[in-house]
């Protein structure tokens, strides 16, 4: 025991002492002194109850001694002239000493019983810990720590699998989950170490169970979408890069075919499907590595502040307008945002023609910005058919066509790109289906607002 | 061949277009479909003199159209397939189709083919056949290569002469089984590829570099007359 530890007790018991030798000596008037002995027994249970049993019983000694001392004749010796003294002093001690046991068996039982609350608060705590998925791994130094308070050793810690280092072995039944590493002098409390170890070592067991098996299910998961992905990217380069070519190949074969005879209209005609395959091929390879760099989480924006109206424009500068055109409608106040102004602008450019092939022919496509404190939303908006409510998250998956989209221009990856490239801005992007018919897509950036001075 | 009718079908509007255009230019008369009720609608309407079919419909298969076709319809049917659907491809053939071009195509292949398929039909069932220098009478039963009569077992002139009545079409393992060995042999192409190799080593010049019977992989076999190819 420290020095700091041996004061308190030793102060408390001396203090115990003074205090009931003075209470007897100011209420020896009016009861008779022998039977005012008894009270020291409320020295010896306070000092029981706090600091146990050995310092009860120097306490119990102490108090027999002062009260011979100071109240029985003759008083001032530790001498006694009546023999019946003696008979009650030794009462008084054995029932001081017996009332000290019995608090110390209590204080014992009650610190027993604290430490199995703890024990059991900590495996109530961990369970929950492990069960709600947090990482095994990351909760270990924390797991270490508090089992150590519980088991009272500083430093302890624990590794999972065969530590090199010597420590307790954690066993769920047969199987090693791993070892409480302890430093060298630990003092262990024993019972503590019987009772919580295998406890816990069960509840690491079940908790790397969840892990690994969340792991397999993960990897599991990921191999059948990176599978969905191949097949389908395998589809999209199959069939749709080759249906471009092929009308390319055929017009541009028959453009210098000595054999055919064709008309200026049919040259034009021609011709007219070069430009229109040729720019279908250019969008296919943009999205399809668009896709791929999004994939990849190869996409880093740089973001520079843009005036919306401004994003809006490029965006409809790289968009066919000739089938279906496309009405703007901004507020006075133009709001900026602060985009990789080329990715928002992909994201946008498919927005805009996903929006266009499913116009109705005559219809134009509507888009409309609204500012709010904190975002600006971009919605797009055709009179074409409604989304169903069950696929307005789905439509931007990857290579998700919806049952009516039998449109041969996309590959299914247009509205997946604008997703990526939105959120990897900061953005959202969702689908809606107004009430009164048609669909439309919103897209929304946080609003960057700049300092007063750097606005111009 | 000029004013002869050809239905195209294909889902693919730019191909459709490429494709009419072409036609026109060499001299055919030009119907489009873009799936497969159009085509059967259009093939009833006006029978065509030859179909060029794209495989992949949005509303049915180009295989089912060939097989409905083909219970009512002579016309040549040439299937436009794609790498990755050689099932398809081979299907469509096992349906009766003629023959195949993969995309992308060239205009000269597909024109070649189209010609081919289109004399086929309209060739008379001649006595003797004439292939190159092979010469195969099917009333005697004889076969001579450069004049010099060659010995065939029955099987191996079955399978010539079924090959040689389809000179220039590609015949699938199955059609050509079906034919030759009779319909309960149409799985058994270890017969036909022993029988195809024995035929090879006695008609070839070089049987280890076939120039009459040709092999397309994973599908058939075709027979053609060495100056055409």
């Amino acid at each position: 025991m420290q020095r700091a530890d041996r004061l308190a007790p030793l102060t408390g018991s001396v203090a115990a002492v003074v205090l009931v030798t003075a209470a007897i000596f100011l209420l020896r008037g009016g009861v008779p002194v022998l039977s005012l002995g008894s009270l020291y027994v409320l020295a010896v249970l306070p000092v029981a109850i706090f600091w146990g049993r050995i310092w009860a019983v120097l306490v119990a000694v102490a108090s027999m001694l002062a009260f011979n001392f100071f109240f029985l004749a003759p008083v001032y010796t530790f001498r006694l002239s009546e023999r019946s003294n003696w008979l009650a002093l030794g009462v008084y001690l054995a029932t001081a000493i017996a009332v000290s046991e019995l608090a110390a068996r209590a204080r014992r039982r009650a610190a027993e019983a604290e430490q199995r609350e703890q024990e059991e608060a900590l495996l109530g705590e961990l369970s929950i810990a492990l069960l709600q998925g947090e990482s095994l791994v990351d909760e270990l130094p924390r797991i270490g720590a508090a089992t150590g308070s519980v088991i009272g050793v500083e430093g302890a810690r624990i590794e999972l699998g065969k530590a090199p280092t010597q420590g307790i072995e954690l066993r769920a039944g047969a199987r090693l989950v791993g070892t409480l590493v302890l430093p060298d002098d630990a003092d262990l409390n024993r019972p503590a170490v019987r009772r919580f170890l295998p406890a816990l070592a069960s509840l690491l067991a079940v908790g790397l169970d969840r892990e690994e098996l969340e792991r397999q299910a993960r990897a599991a998961e990921g191999l059948r979408t990176s599978d969905a992905v191949k097949t389908a990217i395998l589809r999209a380069v199959s069939h749709d890069l080759r249906s471009p070519l092929t009308a390319i190949r055929v017009a541009a074969e028959s453009l210098t075919s000595s054999s055919l005879r064709l008309s200026d209209e049919d040259r034009m005609r021609q011709l007219e499907t070069l430009r229109l395959e040729t720019r279908r091929l250019d969008r296919l390879v943009s999205n399809l590595l668009d896709f791929s760099r999004l994939e990849a989480e190869a996409a880093r924006p740089h973001a520079e502040l843009v005036a919306v109206d401004e994003l809006i424009g490029q965006a409809l500068a790289s968009v066919d307008a000739d089938p279906v055109p496309i009405d703007v409608e901004l507020p006075v106040e133009i709001p900026l945002v602060e985009v990789d102004s080329v990715q928002v602008e992909r994201a946008l450019v498919n927005v805009l023609a996903n929006a266009q092939r499913f116009a109705p022919v005559g219809t134009p496509v509507h888009v409309a910005v609204s500012a709010g404190d904190t975002e600006v939303v971009l919605r797009v908006a055709n009179a074409g058919p409604a989304i169903e409510p069950h696929e307005l998250d789905l439509v931007f998956e990857p290579f998700v066509r919806l049952a009516g989209d039998d449109d041969r221009d996309g590959t299914g990856l247009g509205l997946a790109i604008a997703r990526g490239f939105a959120e990897a801005n900061g953005g959202r992007v969702w689908a809606e289906s107004p009430p009164d018919g048609g669909a439309t897509f919103a897209l929304a950036f946080p609003i960057a607002h700049v300092p007063a001075r750097a606005a111009r | 061949m000029s004013g002869t009718r050809v239905l195209v079908v294909d889902d693919e509007p730019q191909i459709l277009r490429a494709l009419e255009t072409t036609l026109r230019g060499a001299g055919y008369e030009v119907e489009t479909a873009p799936d497969a009720a159009t085509a059967l609608t259009r093939a009833a309407a006006k029978p065509p003199e030859a179909v060029i079919l794209d495989l992949v419909l949005p509303d049915r298969s180009g295989v089912e159209v060939c097989r409905e076709l083909r219970t009512w319809l002579q016309a040549p049917v040439l299937v436009l397939s794609a790498v990755g659907e050689e099932r398809d491809k081979v299907e469509a053939l096992d349906a009766g189709a003629d023959d195949y071009v993969t995309k992308p195509f060239g205009i000269d292949e597909l024109l070649a083919r189209l010609r081919a398929a289109l004399r086929r039909a309209a060739a008379p069932g001649e006595p003797v056949l004439e292939i190159g220098e092979l010469t195969i009478d099917l009333d005697k039963r004889v076969v001579q290569r450069d004049g010099d009569v060659v010995s065939l077992t029955p099987h191996e002139f079955a399978l010539l002469r079924y090959l040689a009545q389809n000179e220039g079409r590609l015949l699938t393992h199955r059609s050509i089984l079906r034919q030759v060995w009779g319909p309960s042999y149409q799985s058994e192409s270890h017969y036909l590829h022993v029988y195809v190799s024995q035929l090879r080593r006695k008609i070839e010049p070089d049987p280890t570099r076939p120039r009459y019977l040709l092999t397309e992989a994973g599908a058939g076999y075709r027979l053609v007359s060495p100056s055409l190819s």
